[in-house]
């Protein structure tokens, strides 16, 4: 009886121009517009500090090139670049 | 009078080490009913009342995503726990705060417990305690858990919240911006109005509007939960409306603006002086071109400490076990009881035992792995490779550790958190070649290539990470499909490991591996021995002892013939001697025809011992052919022939079953060597030889060896880390199929082409 679909917002793949998480090089900085993907991935994110809006660090790339090592709110976090390209990005300086 | 209290937190915030600080020693670990995580319970005594203590897994929230969260949170809603001690990364606030927000909001009496205080100094923070405890309406205890700093005022606290009623009123709520406010008030009002026994119905409120399945389950079952859940409909899509994302994740951001509006008030972060040490540790350790060869050379030393080091008290425990072997055969010598003894019950125990070292050893390293932050490295490391077997890169640790041996590296898949990691690596795991398993390749390689035996023995390894890795891309698509969880890892700050909790951590481990594994393999052992041992009388076609008599007068008569012989031509020599000067024992031509002599006799006589010997090799395997361990390997002979197997390999196959290494003395028993037969044994070369093995029958057996389930003590760590015997048969099964397989394959086209006949 109570059954609908989530998420309503969703991510614009197709937008050339949209920068995700895992096209930052180290050292660069973003700010999260928003984040794709399942929606338990997208919530275990969030529940982790990845909220929107929320700032984030690219610290490095693994030695063999992934998974990449992120500072948000303070703490050091891991994701894959196949994850980290479900969410986008805004380039902070 | 007593109190149930439970320790929560993020994973990582020091939970275990507070909960160490409160109880002391007194503790118990266990499993959570029907999943491999651990519980851990103690209790302590203050002011003459009892706390019984438990240590939840950690978990960074109660969203009921993991095996973890489920279990936190259905502790803590079924009320087992009177206070609920919520323990906090002073260091890691923001993110640690996440999980108290829910803590609050279930409506527990809740002690808060800012932990890691030192990190938080060192990190520049300051926070206001006295704020921070009005703002979330709980009292707040700083602390070092570490040093123990604190844990006096933090008892004094959990007493006060469990036995005072004014301490216990709930003072705030989490405030959610306004419009989201007014759908949790609607949905508040809802259900109390349908006098719902919902103790926590803020909480279910808010968890109606994160569309949890769990709490929607429950309010259906309500008085009107009909209603109810038409409001939580209306109400969602009100706040999804305006948000522009889901419930869940609408209420998420919210938890988390609250948590920073709290953070404003009570937190000041002065950068001046504070250091990111991790962070330039890290520089160096998980380096891109660094971090590589760093960890390969943990990996070395991790080996290399524990069978160095491992192996010096293991010559102690061998010499001891040796003096106790030969005190009882002394005291009660050929009786049956000293054979159970000497031969099944140290015999086989003790080849466990002296193992005991080097896995303590292994241990103690992970724990100091563990404990310093150094594990969250490798995953961060090896991943990439993992990730191709649809792993998390923290199985590679188990996988190294099978090296060693596969129980504990089949009990250190723990360190991973989803169910179908640990399963899927647990399965995988007994690929990887023990070291019980080097004594059988030392042997046969040894046996039947003595000049290329360093390359067969490493292909072995090389072939078990591959089965190893083909049979986890397998299960990864097929049985284990589509339970993987997005890899999202946190990366602790280093950490200098306490002594206390690598002793705990050692000692836990340890004493599951002495506990469970000496039962099963003491019950192995014994049945061995019955197998070997009965029956006592037993009919042989061939009469070896007059055999023996036979043999041994024709060589007494060849020695006879040659003596004379030898007297004979003396003689003749003698008499055309005709010197003065020297006499004829020392002339050179007799001492010539003497050498000869002696020559002869050796040869004779050695060529009368290798016979002996061999007659009575084949009397053994007469006998043990007769006894019920061969009749036994008579049963499975036809199933083995195709191998190329006969009964003896059946057998040996059999008894490795209980342990690997048992087959080395299984064929130690069977060519009569016996039983403390080691592996570069000339006995059982010879007997291998002669019994009519070849080289691709070696080979094949030794495929056989390396594929197959390795042990019991493995058998029922499977069982205990899956929990389910489905998963121990099933692997028990696949291994046994893919080793028929694969050594079928060599012995096969091994034959077509003519290979290592
Ligand atoms: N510096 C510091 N380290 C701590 C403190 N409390 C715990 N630790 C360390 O933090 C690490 C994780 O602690 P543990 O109790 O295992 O965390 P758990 O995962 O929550 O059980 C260990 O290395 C502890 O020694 C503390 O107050 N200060
Ligand atoms: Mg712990």
């Amino acid at each position: 009886m109570f059954n609908f679909k989530k998420p309503r917002h969703k991510l614009h793949i197709s937008d050339e121009n949209d920068l995700r998480l895992s096209d930052l090089k180290p050292g660069e900085k973003g700010r999260i517009v928003e984040i794709g993907g399942s929606e338990n991935f997208r919530h275990r994110l969030i529940e982790m500090g990845l909220t929107r809006d929320a700032e984030i660090w690219v610290d490095k790339y693994a030695p063999l090139r992934d998974p990449m090592e992120l500072i948000v709110k303070g703490y050091h976090l891991s994701l894959r670049g196949m994850d980290a390209q479900k969410i986008a990005v805004e380039r902070i300086a | 009078m007593n109190f149930n209290i439970a320790v929560a937190g993020n994973p990582n915030c020091g939970k275990t080490t507070i909960f160490n600080a409160l109880t002391g020693a007194k503790q118990r670990v266990g499993n959570w009913p029907g999943v491999t995580v651990e519980k851990k319970s103690g209790h302590y005594n203050h002011s003459d009342i009892k706390f019984d203590v438990i240590d939840l897994p950690g978990t960074y929230s109660l969203a009921a995503f993991s095996a973890e969260e489920t279990i936190v949170r259905q502790y803590l809603e079924n009320d087992e726990a009177d206070v609920v001690v919520n323990i906090i990364d002073a260091s890691n606030l923001e993110r640690n705060l996440f999980l108290t927000t829910q803590l609050i909001e279930l409506g527990k009496p809740l002690v808060l417990v800012l932990n890691m205080m030192d990190m938080a100094d060192e990190k520049g923070l300051q926070i206001d305690v006295d704020t921070l405890a009005t703002l979330l309406g709980a009292p707040v205890v700083p602390v070092v858990g570490r040093t123990g700093e604190g844990i006096d005022l933090l008892k004094e606290k959990i007493l006060r919240v469990s036995t005072e009623i004014s301490m216990k009123a709930r003072l705030i709520d989490i405030s959610y911006p306004r419009d989201i406010e007014i759908e949790i008030e609607k949905l508040h009002q809802l259900i109390q109005e349908n006098d719902v026994t919902d103790k926590h119905s803020r909480w279910t409120s808010i968890k109606l509007l994160e569309s949890d399945q769990q709490t929607r389950d429950e309010v259906r079952l309500h008085n009107n939960g009909a209603d109810i859940l038409d409001q939580a409909k209306v109400s969602i899509n009100r706040i999804e409306g305006l948000f522009k994302d889901t419930g869940r994740a609408i209420i998420s951001s919210a938890r988390y603006g609250f948590i920073q509006g709290a953070m404003r008030e009570c937190v000041v972060e002065s950068l001046v002086g504070s250091v990111d040490y991790s962070r330039q540790i890290d520089r160096v350790l998980t380096n891109r071109w660094l971090g590589l060869p760093i960890f390969g050379l943990f990996m070395w030393l991790m080996f290399k400490l524990t069978y160095d080091i491992g192996s010096i008290p293991m010559d102690w425990i061998d010499s001891g076990l040796v003096a106790l072997m030969n005190f009882i055969s002394d005291l009660l010598p050929n009786s049956m009881f000293a054979s159970l003894l000497v031969d099944g019950v140290i015999g086989g125990v003790g080849a466990i035992a002296v193992f005991l070292p080097n896995i303590f050893i292994l241990f103690l390293i992970i724990a100091v792995l563990e404990d310093s932050g150094y594990m969250a490295r490798v995953a961060f490391i090896m991943d990439r490779v993992m990730h191709n077997i649809g792993l998390h890169g923290k199985a590679f640790i188990p996988m190294i550790m099978g090296f060693g041996c596969n129980v504990p590296a089949i009990m250190g898949t723990r360190i991973l958190e989803s169910r179908r990691d640990r399963i899927l690596t647990v399965l995988i795991n007994p690929f990887m070649s023990c070291s019980a398993r080097l004594p059988v390749y030392v042997l046969v390689a040894g046996a039947f290539f003595p000049d290329n035996a360093a390359t067969v023995i490493f292909s072995m390894y090389i072939l078990g990470i591959i089965a190893a890795i083909g049979s986890g891309k397998l299960f990864s698509r097929t049985i284990l499909k589509g339970m993987s969880k997005p890899f999202v890892l946190e990366l602790p700050p280093y950490q200098r490991p306490t002594l206390r909790s690598l002793i705990l951590h050692t000692w836990e481990r340890g004493y599951l591996f002495i506990q469970k594994m000496g039962t099963v393999i003491l019950v192995g052992s014994v049945i061995i021995w019955v197998l070997g041992y009965f029956p006592r009388e037993v009919e042989l076609d061939r009469d070896y002892g007059s055999e023996r008599t036979t043999l041994t007068q024709h060589h007494d008569t060849q020695l006879a013939d040659l003596e004379s012989k030898f007297k004979k031509s003396v003689d003749q020599d003698r008499s055309g001697y005709h010197s003065e000067m020297i006499a004829y024992e020392s002339s050179s031509s007799y001492l010539e025809l003497h050498e000869q002599f002696q020559l002869l006799q050796e040869e004779l006589s050695s060529k009368k011992s290798k016979q002996l010997y061999s007659l009575r090799q084949q009397e053994i395997g007469d006998i043990t052919e007769q006894k019920w361990i061969g009749r036994v390997g008579k049963i499975f002979e036809p199933i083995v022939r195709p191998l190329g197997f006969t009964w003896r390999e059946s057998v040996a196959l059999i008894t490795g079953f209980v342990a690997k290494e048992i087959v080395v003395s299984t064929y130690g028993v069977l060519f009569g060597v016996g039983e403390d037969v080691d592996e570069g044994s000339q006995g059982v070369i010879s007997g291998l030889r002669s019994s009519g093995m070849t080289p691709l029958v070696a080979l094949s057996f030794l495929v056989f060896t390396l594929l197959y389930t390795p042990c019991l003590a493995t058998v029922a760590a499977i069982k205990r880390e899956t929990g389910t015997w489905a998963y121990t048969i099933f692997s028990v099964a696949y291994s046994l199929g893919l080793a028929y397989t694969l050594a079928f394959g060599v012995a096969y086209f091994g034959r077509m082409f003519n290979w290592l006949s």
